[in-house]
This record gives C-alpha cells, sequence and structure tokens, in this order.
C-alpha cells in the first residue's frame, strides 16, 4: 500500500528545491522533508552536524515510526517537524495544524486537572464553552479516559498522563501527530495501553498522521509505515515489516560479527 | 597571619586493598622484630585543620577550626541519612489537595459560594463573641469529619488542634502574667482612706485562674480564644475548601470576584492563569524534592565517616539540583505552552474553567446557611445598641 515511498532518501537524486510545490503533492504526504540538515554550535565553537541531509515522506492519514539508536537525531527531526526548531538547510511541508507530544508527560501537561488540561489547546481558537467541552468529551474517549475528566493530574499514573497528553493534541483536532517516544517512561502495562489508544483514536479519526518516535521494534505492528534513522541520516524508510526484518538483519549480522 | 591545612591522614585511599604487609627492611633497624607489620589502610576520616599563629611577635595561637565545627555539627542532633529517608519516603501529595471522593454535598456547591464561606469564616471569629467562636469551631471540626476521609481529617484536625490549643495556652497565660513595671500616679485606695472597690455581686472575677506566676485573666481568655480560633478556622476551612474544590473551580470563583478589577488595569486573566500554573507545579516540586533526596539514598552514603563540611557540600548539592531540575521542569512546559498554541497573550488564548458540577438546591442551602450564620452574628450587636 505504501510501496510508492519505500525510497532509499540517501539514493535518491532529489530534484532542486521548490517551496511552491503543487497541491497535490502536500495532499498525498502529510509530511515531506527533503534534505534537512541541522547543526549545532559546541562549546568550543565547533560545530556539531545534528541531522545530515534528511529526507522523508509520510503519507496522509496514516501511522508512522521513526526509529534509530540513542542520539542518531530522531527527537531533533521531531521538534524540526513541529516547528521548534529551524533546519540550516533542506525543504519542509507539514500539514497543519500539527501538534507535537512530549516525552515526559509531566513537561506536557500544564494545567492542574485533565479536563483543563486537553481544553487548554483550544484555548486559541474561538470557540463555545460547549463546543470545547464536546471535542474534550471525544478526545478523552478516544483514548480510553474520559471517567478520568475531573480528575487531579498528579494523581494519574504515567501511562495515564501520557494519554491525557495525546487526547490534548487530539482535541485541537489536528491533521499531523508528532509523538516523542511516548513510551519511554511506562511499563509494559501502560506501553500497550497508550499505543492502543493512539492507534484505536487514528482508526477512529480521519485523516490524521501521526508520525511515533520510538527504540521498539515490537510497537511497529501497531505501524502502517516506517523510518529508520542512524547518524543522523535517514538510511531506511517503508512499510513496518519491511523495516522490522532490516533491522532485525541488521542486529543479527552485529551479533555474528561480535561473535568471530 | 597564615593558615594552613594540615591533613593528619591521607585523603586519597589506597584501593586496592585494606589491609597491607610492610615488611621493614633490616639493614636500616638491626635490631627490629622480623615479624611483617600490618598497616591499616581502611579510609579514614581525614580532617582538616587549620593552624593560625600571630604573624611576627611568635606568639602561636593555634586554634582548631575544624574540630570546633565538628563538635558543633547539626549532625550530632540530625541525622542526615534520616532526614533524607524522611523526605524520600514522604508523599509527593500536596497538603490539601483536591479529593474527589466521596463525592460530598460540599463538593456540590458552586465555588464562588464556598470562597465566601471562606473569606466569612476567616473574618467572622474576629468579630464574634467566645461562644461563637467555639460553635465556628466545633461547626469547621464536624464539617471535617463529615466531607474529608477518615485518614485526612484525623491527621489535619490534629495537626490544627495542636498549634491552636499550644497558642490558647501560651497566650491565654502570657497576657496579664507580667505585671507592668510602671505604677499608676494614683495611690491605692486604701493610701486615701478609700474602701476598696467592692465585689461583683454577680460573681464577677478578672483573674479567672492562678498557676503560680501565670494567670488566666479574661483579656486573656479573649485574646488566647481569637488567637486559637482564628488559627483553627484559618487552616481548617481553607482545608475543606481546597479538598472539595478542583483548582479550575478555585480559579473560576477567584476570576467571577476579582474580574472588576480588570476595569482599574488588573491584570486578571495574567493572576488565573499563574495562579492555574502554580496548582500544577507544586506536585512537580514536591516530586523534584522527593525523587532526588531518594536518589541521594539510594547511594548508601556512610554519613559516618564523612565530615561536617562533606555532609553541607551534600546538602548543597541537593539543593542546587532541585533548583536545576525544577527550571529544566519549568523550560520545558513553557515550551509545551508555546507548542500547544499560547503566545503570552493571557487575554486571547482563553481558559477554560469548568464550574458546572453545582447542584441548586446544594447552593441555595449553602448560601441560606452563610446568611443566617452572618445575621446570627452582626444583629445582636445592633439588637443592643
Amino acid at each position: 500500500m505504501i510501496q510508492s515511498v519505500c525510497v532509499r532518501a540517501s539514493a535518491l537524486p532529489l530534484p532542486p528545491i521548490d517551496s511552491h510545490r503543487n497541491a497535490a503533492m502536500a495532499n498525498s504526504f502529510a509530511i515531506d522533508a527533503q534534505n534537512l540538515s541541522y547543526s549545532v554550535v559546541s562549546k568550543q565553537g565547533k560545530l556539531l552536524p545534528i541531522l545530515k541531509d534528511c529526507s522523508l515522506q509520510v503519507p496522509s492519514g496514516q501511522f508512522w515510526m521513526l526509529l534509530g539508536p540513542n542520539g542518531c537525531g530522531k527527537s531533533t527531526l521531531l521538534k524540526i517537524l513541529a516547528g521548534l526548531l529551524s533546519p540550516d538547510d533542506g525543504f519542509l511541508y507539514v500539514e497543519r495544524p500539527r501538534s507535537f507530544v512530549y516525552q515526559n508527560p509531566d513537561h506536557q501537561v500544564v494545567m492542574p486537572t485533565v479536563e483543563a488540561d486537553v481544553a487548554f489547546g483550544l484555548g486559541k481558537l474561538n470557540l463555545t464553552p460547549n463546543e470545547i467541552k464536546t471535542r474534550v468529551a471525544k478526545a478523552l474517549d478516544a483514548v480510553g479516559m474520559y471517567e478520568y475528566l475531573k480528575k487531579p493530574v498528579h494523581t494519574l499514573s504515567g501511562g495515564q498522563k501520557q494519554r491525557v497528553a495525546t487526547a490534548g493534541a487530539l482535541a485541537e483536532a489536528c491533521k499531523v501527530l508528532l509523538l516523542d517516544e511516548l513510551t519511554t517512561f511506562l511499563d509494559e502495562t501502560d506501553q500497550i495501553g497508550v499505543i492502543k489508544a493512539m492507534r484505536n483514536s487514528m482508526d477512529t479519526s480521519q485523516g490524521i498522521t501521526a508520525l511515533w518516535v520510538t527504540h521498539r521494534l515490537e510497537e511497529l505492528e501497531f505501524a502502517d509505515g516506517a523510518v529508520y534513522m542512524e547518524d543522523g541520516r535517514i538510511v531506511r524508510q517503508g512499510d513496518a515489516t519491511s523495516i522490522r526484518k532490516f533491522i532485525e538483519d541488521k542486529l543479527t549480522s552485529y551479533v555474528n560479527q561480535i561473535n568471530l | 597571619m597564615y593558615a594552613n591545612f594540615l591533613h593528619n591522614y591521607p585523603t586519597l585511599t589506597p584501593t586496592l586493598s585494606s589491609i597491607h604487609v610492610f615488611t621493614p627492611k633490616n639493614h636500616f633497624t638491626p635490631n627490629l622484630r622480623t615479624e611483617p607489620l600490618f598497616l591499616h589502610l581502611q579510609p579514614k576520616k581525614s580532617r582538616i585543620i587549620i593552624n593560625c599563629a600571630a604573624n611576627s611577635d611568635g606568639v602561636k595561637g593555634a586554634v582548631n577550626w575544624a574540630e570546633i565545627l565538628e563538635k558543633w555539627s547539626p549532625k550530632k542532633f540530625l541525622g542526615a541519612d534520616k532526614l533524607f529517608r524522611a523526605i524520600s519516603g514522604a508523599t509527593s501529595s500536596p497538603i490539601a489537595q483536591y479529593i474527589p471522593s466521596p463525592f460530598t454535598l460540599v463538593h456540590s456547591v458552586d465555588p464562588r459560594i464556598k470562597l465566601a464561606w471562606l473569606f466569612t469564616l476567616v473574618i467572622l471569629p474576629a468579630k464574634s463573641n467566645v461562644v461563637m467562636r467555639l460553635s465556628l469551631v466545633a461547626y469547621l471540626a464536624i464539617l471535617s469529619v463529615l466531607v474529608q476521609p477518615a485518614q485526612v481529617w484525623k491527621d489535619q484536625l490534629g495537626r490544627v488542634t495542636l498549634l491552636s490549643g499550644i497558642l490558647f495556652i501560651m497566650l491565654g497565660l502570657s497576657t496579664d502574667s507580667a505585671p507592668s513595671l510602671i505604677s499608676s500616679r494614683a495611690p491605692p485606695p486604701s493610701m486615701m482612706g478609700l474602701p476598696s472597690f467592692p465585689a461583683s455581686l454577680e460573681g464577677y472575677k478578672y483573674v479567672i485562674l492562678k498557676l503560680g506566676p501565670l494567670q488566666l485573666t479574661r483579656k486573656g481568655l479573649s485574646t488566647a480564644t481569637t488567637s486559637a480560633c482564628l488559627t483553627f478556622t484559618i487552616f481548617q476551612s481553607a482545608s475543606v475548601f481546597l479538598s472539595t474544590t478542583t483548582p479550575e473551580q478555585i480559579a473560576f470563583a477567584l476570576r467571577w470576584f476579582i474580574s472588576p478589577l480588570a476595569n482599574l488595569g488588573v491584570p486578571v486573566a495574567e493572576v488565573i492563569l499563574t495562579l492555574l500554573l502554580s496548582l500544577r507545579f507544586i506536585n512537580l516540586v514536591f516530586d523534584e524534592v522527593r525523587n532526588v533526596a531518594l536518589g541521594i539514598v539510594s547511594r548508601r552514603i556512610n554519613w559516618q565517616q564523612m565530615t561536617m563540611l562533606e555532609t553541607i557540600d551534600v546538602f548543597f548539592t541537593y539543593i542546587r539540583r532541585i533548583f536545576r531540575n525544577i527550571f529544566v521542569h519549568a523550560e520545558q512546559i513553557s515550551q509545551a505552552m508555546i507548542v500547544r498554541g499560547f503566545r503570552g497573550d493571557s487575554t486571547t488564548h482563553k481558559i477554560f474553567l469548568s464550574a458546572d458540577s453545582s447542584s441548586g438546591v446544594a447552593n441555595y442551602i449553602s448560601i441560606s446557611c452563610l446568611f443566617g450564620l452572618i445575621a446570627l452574628v452582626t444583629l445582636p450587636k445592633y439588637l443592643i445598641q
């Protein structure tokens, strides 16, 4: 289904960047990034490249995962897609409105109770109280947290807080969800709970595209496609099965190399 | 003046073994015993000795400051280990938090009425008589028992009663116990040949109780009951209010009361947003304080081996770490707010404050009781006049 976007970014010669891409392109891909580069200056004044010529495309309405070892630049790439960081070079198109969910739910949840927090992102829209209540209820229902509507945030577990954070993003009726390692701090039960809630909300709400950063290969079974990164570069992107096979093969060759 | 830092024991201790065998060489000391000597190289307490002496006259006034500091160090009285364990074992939940269940009649009262009750209960004890004050205390105690879970009201009432009791005893016995040193200009009635003041026919006594040099007078009783009851009502009414009202409801009620001040230029929206963020941030601060203490406890530091300066250093590291983590949290939360659409203007970014859980019957009963109480306290004064 997504074979058309199974390309090796580094192998594909890309045309010159054109900021006025046609509407068809924008409609087929919710996220389209070409040749993105990002560097930081170290304390010693040295230029450290974080992202090197990264290209990825995520089709609209799909749930994709971004995998890679620690420090390979996944979170940085996600922050660039969210608009929190500006790339040094490259073309970037992300469908709007977009939402970003942090790795640590304590950083995302800003209000003291569940209802007020989910409604926080709606403050920028000119909605009536009834519209806000409906949206909040729908978003909480999608992540299975409706019964916690009036609960104080500090009484929730890590997984529940993470689901509240996701509901906050869903309530904004965003087109693109950027999710940064939501299951890192969670135990196995909560990990499954959060990813199932995410998948469920993706299935019930039409037109949402999600990019989920993770380390866990087992989470790939919930994804439509995946991107694998290494050392600031996108090594491979494609359907979840092929990416899983690619990583497992890589792991096997590494183990064999050690055993030799 | 000069100061020397002398280490009696090596600071860098050997890591290979705790006991090393040392065999003396015979050609230097021919008569020495041949058995090996065992040198214990266990890490010893390193002591810093500061020698102070006069400069040119040769009079040496050596003061061992480190030993003095060690002698008077707080760790002799307060174990650092116990303190960190107590902090790490404490609950992360802040005091007087909202308790959603059991859902009582007080929970369903409109937060604005509850806030009015809170202000009234803070003001009334100062304006009423002893009986009314004690009645208010009893009312609040009963209300706490009815609306709060047993472990909460037992803990809360116990602490507040203890504090109020200490205040009552101290103020009651000390108000008139220290006689004034300034004498009256007028001589006592016996010196002027006048009879003493007649005793009250109704049994009035200014001094109610005498306990040696201490005495409980009517003035002392009035002061003590006012202070103790005021303390009790402030703490307990706030506790009941906070445990039955969500932070959003508090913000909603406060916004309703202070919104007219917006016409005078008061930044009402900023005040409300700051209040809500503070209420959320309190939990994070409690978590940080507990988690960093837990991190120190889990290192299994041998506090007995540490000098006072090293113990103080650990405490400073602890405080520094808490502040650093809190600032990181603050930065991340502000970034999350920006990501979620907040652009720094509280007036354009509407905060949804739901306060629709109030029940009409509960509101009616509550507001009637409030007016009844105010009338009961204020009307007798006007009627007497």
